[in-house]
């Protein structure tokens, strides 16, 4: 560990406007770190965007001009001339749960993220370039013309600290649906949006853009604080990232005028056909590959895989196929590039304590390594996940023998986001049962921890719900029967009477 | 009697080593102890290694070939997780004959010839393994979902029943000069069931020999005995409820013939206060008892009584035992005083007790908890695992080894954070000694499946509804 740098003060940065002072002190998660930020009572009148008609401006603006905004930070946010990013990437040591190594690397994938072709994709993709731009015609069946805008939103994202992406995508969805955003950043990522925040304020202090922007530091569930800024005066959304209990704080605030986008706490699984023994190099390049999906950012998202479900039978064969993948899967994590998994800057002892407990039941349980925190493979020899599998972190995975793939539907619900598949036929057949069970996406082996922006997200399209759907419709009497009109109250019958 | 014997005695015997004085046993020289504990921990390791296939797997993996100071030990002290390590389907399908294979791994009784492939509940595995071995499994609440099974035998608990009279003793008898006070009892009020093989609802079986003399003594709220199926159910009804996936929950077609017990159960728990207040005080009132409960238990019956005007009910020199921490709830400040203003003592005793060992650790006068000479408590660094040095004053997580346990280890790492005091206590003891505060990992953690100890009343009240309402 470096030395402990002298305390970190994060300021808050209010469209556009640095504020350091009232400075009240927070603590980091679990206690490792605190920072000082600025007394929120004193954000109150500053953070909400009260008068609606201000982002007026942003709707001026034309579409390419924002792509154009966003490429300009992305080379901007080049880590080796971004001092704010290597100021957080230092600090990152004392918050992050990712260690430094993991930090650098999702810094270094930010200017790809805010890249024009990548903005524009995740803008056509998700919304439709031309209902962000303007007012979309349509001719409905009953003779009107429709005109769809898509309109933006003052939204609070309360985002999540375990991948720096996240503070990254939101201000680049803020930015594309003409938004106005106050971002609530974690204890255990105070830095990330506001290094980014404060680039754009270097870049270009007076830009809409960037005047539509604030990030603040408050406790989440502060109570004082979030009952003066939910109100539906201020605040027309709320994209809520993570943890139970983060969601579960901004319930309380939701009604009439008010809607939350809620990107629920989830986990993730792995489904392997019995096609994964076919060959030795197969089977190598399987270990790689669920290796990769359990150890990428070392577990922290919910991406990851965690419970592996393998097809191979639960005979003894079967059992001993199984063992040699988890004992190849063990060998090939500890191969992954330092960039994309390390070993864990913390490894939950309790979690140690029920592996080591499992020890004691080697007919039922084979463990692979976990002995000093590097992660571990469990290798369940009955047809069930332990049962701590919703605590597998820090690089633990947990691989479950079953007969046939359809079984692992059993253990799937709607905190399943993604299941990663090998090989890509049973994907196909996978995919019309699962997710009635509540998977969300399902993706080859090996790229789970490696998803499109630009595709819906927790089963929903997150920035289809960021905007506001505004709809004028244009009714001509002569095409469009006026309700005032007798011909529209008469029925048929009536009618043929006359 | 030789040095030889002696040490023998201080592990099979505790109570007979210090001639049934609980004043000996924490007054041991430092020295004297810790030579004692050594050669009684050696010869533990010797006996056991290589009858307890966990622990010899353990030890060989480890290397651990022999003990020479007491920290050697530490990396053969068992996680709690250990006695729930088996897939929840051998419970939850009544796959009996694989639980107790896998039980056989941690005990040296030997289990392999009790056939159990009739059972079909967990209150009927345990009964066979009652009938025909010495076993006496204590298990957990079962409030987490799973339930930690301990192989304990008749040996160990009559050893903890014959060593926990001698503490009862601390006010009559402070300097334990009296003897084994042949003839004394104690009139145990009981809030809970008279019997069960929870490690709490064991209690009364494990006292009624050594502490009460007779049946007559045990004046049991709940009379009969508590399901180990419904406390299971319990658990994992408040599990599903909690994921609301209380549809899915399964439940084991063999319950179904009990009906009539688990509708007992249920109107014990309702008329377990009725029955306090009309039958118990009655019989008991002016007379001297002993009670024993976690806070809230103790509380609510004290409120209960001051409600109907009862005040200093029984003899002012009853004796009042409390342990098993907040239970996750916000403890009122005067739950003490509610206590005691109702029962008319002047105090209560807290312990420090934890169902893995067979020893209940008194609190002070100085407000510390003393472990029992025959506990060798360690301070585990918390993320590591690796002991502190064995002098002054460390919190961490607490190890502890057991030596009075001869069909089990006795090393066991706990999940609770201790501060620890290897340093003479101003009290005069000489044994280790912990502070108040003591909390549990997964406690200071959080956690969304957290649900704790206090629910269980709640859940196991739950749980019987559901199987009666499923059952009617």
């Amino acid at each position: 560990m470096v030395e402990t740098l002298t305390e970190l003060t994060a300021p808050a940065f209010v469209r556009g406007e640095l504020i350091a002072d009232d400075l009240v002190g927070f603590g980091g998660r679990a206690g490792t770190a605190s920072f000082l930020s600025p007394d929120p009572q004193r954000l109150l009148t500053a953070v909400p965007l009260r008068d609606p008609s201000r982002l007026r401006d942003l709707q001026t603006l034309p579409f390419e001009e924002i792509v154009t905004y966003l490429e300009a930070l992305g080379h901007a946010l080049e880590l080796a001339r971004n001092a704010h990013l290597q100021e957080a990437l230092a600090f990152s040591e004392q918050f992050s749960d990712m260690t430094a190594p993991l930090v650098r690397a999702s810094f270094e994938q930010l200017p790809a993220l805010f890249a024009s072709e990548a903005v524009r994709e995740l803008a056509d993709a998700t919304v439709g370039i031309p209902y962000l731009e303007d007012w979309v015609p349509r001719t409905m069946a009953d003779g009107r013309t429709a005109r769809v805008r898509a309109f933006g939103a003052r939204t609070v994202h309360v985002i999540a600290g375990n991948s720096p992406l996240i503070a990254g995508l939101s201000i680049i969805r803020n930015a594309i649906t003409r938004s106005d955003a106050v971002i609530k950043t974690p204890s255990n990522d105070p830095l990330t949006a506001l290094a980014i925040a404060r680039t754009m304020g270097d870049l270009a202090p007076d830009h809409p853009i960037t005047r539509h922007l604030s990030v603040a530091y408050w406790k989440g569930g502060d109570t004082s604080f979030e009952e003066h800024l939910y109100q539906p005066a201020n605040v027309e959304k709320i994209v809520a990232w993570g943890g139970f209990a983060s969601v579960t704080h901004v319930l309380r605030y939701v009604q009439p005028g008010l809607e939350l986008i809620s990107l629920d706490p989830k986990r993730s699984a792995t489904v392997i056909g019995q096609e994964a023994f076919s060959s030795p190099e197969t089977m190598a390049d399987v270990a790689l590959r669920t290796a990769t999906d359990v150890g990428a950012l070392n577990q922290l998202g919910c991406i990851n895989a965690r419970v592996v479900y393998v097809a191979a039978g639960t005979d003894p064969d079967g059992l001993e196929r199984v063992n040699r993948l988890g004992e190849a899967i063990y060998d090939q994590l500890h191969r992954l590039p330092q960039r994309l998994s390390t070993r864990a800057k913390w490894f939950d002892p309790e979690l140690k304590a029920d592996i080591d407990g499992l020890r004691a039941s080697p007919d039922f349980y084979r463990v692979f390594g976990g002995a000093d925190g590097e992660g571990a493979v469990i290798v369940s020899q009955l047809a069930e996940p332990v049962e701590f599998h919703r605590r597998l972190s820090g690089r633990v995975a947990n691989l479950v023998p079953i007969a046939d793939p359809a079984e692992a539907a059993r253990e799937m619900n709607a905190y399943t986001q993604t299941v990663g598949v090998y090989p890509e036929a049973l994907k196909e057949s996978l995919r019309d049962v699962l997710p009635l069970h509540g998977v969300q996406r399902l993706v080859s082996l090996g790229y789970a921890a490696h998803p499109s922006v630009a595709l819906p997200q927790d089963a929903i399209e997150p920035v289809r719900r960021m905007v506001k759907w505004i709809v004028d419709e244009s009714c001509d009497p002569d095409t469009t029967t006026p309700l005032w009109s007798e011909a529209s109250n008469d029925t048929q019958a009536q009618k043929e009477e006359r | 009697m030789s040095v030889v014997a002696d040490t023998l005695q201080f592990g099979d015997a505790p109570a007979e080593y210090f001639g049934h004085s609980w004043y000996a046993m924490q007054h041991v020289p430092a020295d004297e102890l810790a030579w004692l504990q050594l050669s009684t921990l050696q010869r533990r390791f010797s006996e056991l290694r290589d009858r307890i296939p966990t622990l010899q797997r353990m030890a060989s993996e480890s290397g651990i070939e022999s003990i020479a100071e007491p920290n050697d030990v530490v990396p053969l002290l068992f996680q709690h997780s250990v006695y729930k390590s088996y897939p929840a389907s051998l419970l939850l399908r009544n796959r009996f004959s694989e639980l107790t294979r896998w039980l056989d791994r941690l005990t040296t009784l030997e289990l392999s010839a009790v056939d159990v492939t009739d059972c079909d509940s967990i209150d009927s595995w345990l009964d066979r393994l009652e009938s025909e071995t010495e076993l006496r499994v204590l298990h957990s609440s079962g409030t987490t979902g799973t339930m930690s099974f301990v192989p304990r035998s008749t040996r160990e608990w009559d050893e903890m029943g014959k060593a926990f009279r001698c503490g009862l003793f601390q006010y009559s008898d402070p300097l334990g000069t009296g003897g084994r006070h042949d003839g004394e009892w104690f009139e145990l009020i009981w809030p809970l069931w008279r019997s069960g093989r929870s490690a709490i609802t064991r209690f009364p079986g494990m006292a009624l020999p050594y502490l009460l003399g007779s049946e007559s003594r045990l004046h049991a709220l709940r009379p009969g005995r508590m399901s180990s199926d419904a406390a299971y159910l319990a658990g994992r009804v408040n599990v599903a409820a909690a994921r609301g996936e209380l549809d899915e929950l399964e439940i084991n077609p063999a319950l179904r013939v009990r009906r009539e017990e688990f509708e007992r159960e249920q109107r014990e728990m309702a008329e377990s206060l009725p029955r306090f207040i009309d039958e118990t005080v009655r019989e008991l009132q002016g007379r001297r008892i002993w009670m024993l409960g976690t806070w809230n238990v103790l509380y609510n019956i004290a409120k209960a009584g001051l409600e109907h005007g009862l005040e200093n009910v029984f003899a002012s020199d009853s004796l009042v035992t409390t342990g098993g921490g907040a239970k996750g709830q916000v403890v009122p400040d005067d739950w003490e005083e509610t206590v005691q203003r109702f029962i008319g003592v002047d105090h209560v005793q807290h312990c420090y007790v934890m169902s893995e060992i067979t020893a209940i650790n008194k609190m002070c006068e100085h407000g510390r908890y003393h472990f029992e000479p025959w506990i060798v408590p360690f301070v585990l660094d918390p993320e590591d695992g690796s002991p502190y040095p064995r002098e002054g004053q460390h919190t961490g997580r607490c190890g502890v080894i057991d030596l009075v346990p001869s069909t089990y280890w006795g090393g066991l790492i706990s999940g609770d954070e201790v501060t620890l005091s290897f340093e003479q206590c101003s009290c005069g003891r000489t044994t280790a000694h912990a502070a108040r505060t003591i909390e549990r990992y997964s406690d200071k953690q959080g956690g969304d499946d957290k649900i704790t100890c206090v629910a269980a009343e709640e859940a196991h009240r739950a749980a019987l509804e559901f199987l009666t309402g499923e059952l009617a």
